[in-house]
């Protein structure tokens, strides 16, 4: 198989991974932060660690601000709905994914709570855009690091310099750029960061991270047991524990680390090099056929996640993804549960077919995908 | 008299992730801790983790609480 899909969930996983959640399996089995028994300290001990390479990694000075969540979009619900719960208004981008855009439609069922701000290739420009919509009762800056469709990135750095310019908190969404494009939290001026480490961090599936610089301490989405302050039937204040009910997914967070640390020592750089190379070859093949469909300048290095959207003609994009499958490569078509981004490119009704490498890729399968391409291209017209 | 306390103190810090923050910071001081899950939880606000320490317990406390860790309390172990 050629797995091309790695935006949705990267595949293969480091063997260095797999092997971390085997061994949770067989030695950090017990409820971490439950009990006083040596497995149970051992896989908290586990846990803790895992925070604190993940602070490390993206510039958290403390690793207590490191929240495992079920998922990215657990992730930034947990802040949208945090943050917005009782009045303010968020600004957006109109490249949002469903994470973001469906608990803001949800909060703005009596009165819309968010402000839209469309996409330009100009940093300064959409700079300025956000500024201008900016209001009053704005409170929080919610924006993808990078789209999932089109891979087009914002400046965050220069957003988050204005977000706290105007008293706003900033929320990143950084399901497809953890990992792959740098990010400082602090240089970066961002207070909560969304991950979704089963991407760009390759670790297992039914993870994610929520960083907070906590500058406002927000409620959960859940309430539980958090194994401390058991006598009251508030939640504790102090993170993680506020935001962190019921039993962790302690296999789960052992392959976040050593993801984490798979990432470190080959080079968070130079596994993003490789990615973008690979989509700037696919991308000269492609455009030098008259039938293939490309909606954004060719990737560059520092301004786009690795993910390339692109269509045959009219053809529907799930018909394409279909015959790719049947070529043995995986990719996903439709909307990518991003119709907005859909909407501001022009490609709503066809939806596109996404090529996102990973790591593991190789320039062999980008050969063999710009043939398959052309082939398909061939056949569809006849 | 002034000087430190050179018994055996349990520090209550909650949380588990207090506990192994704080077991970090205190040995970075060059001070010993380990963790104990918290013997009688109704004494204070329900279950949780204390660092056993057993030297420079006014130091460990104010390191702890300088560094953002919650103490709830310290009590001797007896």
């Amino acid at each position: 198989m050629v797995y091309w899909d790695n935006a949705a969930t990267t595949w293969k996983k480091p063997m260095t991974v797999r092997q971390a959640v085997c061994q949770a399996l067989s030695l950090y089995s017990a409820n971490p932060g439950r009990a006083g028994h040596k497995m149970s300290l051992e896989a908290a001990e586990q846990v803790y660690l895992c925070r604190q390479a993940v602070a490390d990694f993206f510039g958290l000075p403390d690793p207590s601000g490191v929240v495992f969540t079920l998922n990215c979009t657990a992730a930034l619900n947990t802040v949208i709905r945090g943050v917005l719960d009782k009045s303010g208004r968020a600004v957006t981008s109109d490249l949002e994914h469903n994470a973001v855009m469906r608990p803001l439609a949800a909060l703005s069922d009596h009165a819309n709570r968010y402000d839209v701000v469309e996409w330009c290739a100009d940093e300064d420009a959409l700079v300025e855009r956000f500024r201008r919509a900016i209001r009053p009762d704005t409170r929080l800056m919610i924006c993808t690091h990078a789209s999932n469709v089109f891979g087009v990135a914002l400046p965050i750095r220069k957003l988050g310099e204005l977000a706290h310019r105007y008293g706003l908190l900033l929320c990143v969404d950084a399901a497809q750029t953890a990992g792959v494009l740098p990010i400082d939290m602090e240089q970066d001026h961002i207070d909560y960061l969304c991950v979704a480490p089963h991407k760009g961090l390759y670790a297992p599936m039914g993870t994610g991270i929520l960083l907070c610089r906590e500058s406002e301490k927000i409620p959960p989405l859940v309430r539980g047991g958090t194994g401390s302050q058991s006598l009251s039937l508030l939640q504790p204040e102090e993170l993680p524990d506020r935001l962190e009910s019921g039993t962790p997914n302690v296999s789960g967070i052992c392959g976040v680390r050593a993801g984490v640390e798979f990432v470190s020592k080959l080079g968070r750089d130079r596994i993003y090099r490789h990615e973008i190379e690979l989509l700037q070859y696919v991308y000269d093949r492609l455009k030098q056929n008259p039938d293939m469909r490309l909606y954004t300048p060719r990737p560059q290095i520092g301004y786009a996640a690795p993910v390339l959207s692109v269509n045959i003609r009219d053809v529907p994009s799930e018909e394409v993804a279909a015959a790719l499958n049947e070529r043995h490569i995986a990719v996903r078509a439709g909307l990518h549960c991003a119709p907005a981004a859909h909407r501001r490119f022009g490609t709503i009704e066809q939806g596109t077919v996404r090529l996102a490498p990973s790591a593991f890729s190789s320039r062999g399968e980008a050969e063999y995908i710009c043939k398959v391409f052309s082939q398909i291209a061939e056949k569809s017209l006849h | 008299m002034g000087g430190e306390r050179m018994s055996n103190y349990y520090i209550h810090v909650g949380s588990i992730t207090n506990a192994m923050r704080g077991k970090q910071l205190l040995e970075t001081e060059g001070i010993r801790a380990y963790l104990h899950r918290t013997s009688h939880p109704t004494d204070g606000d329900g279950c949780g983790y204390s660092l056993l320490v057993s030297d420079r317990v006014d130091k460990a406390v104010n390191t702890l609480k300088k560094r953002g860790v919650r103490v709830i309390r310290v009590t001797d172990a007896m």
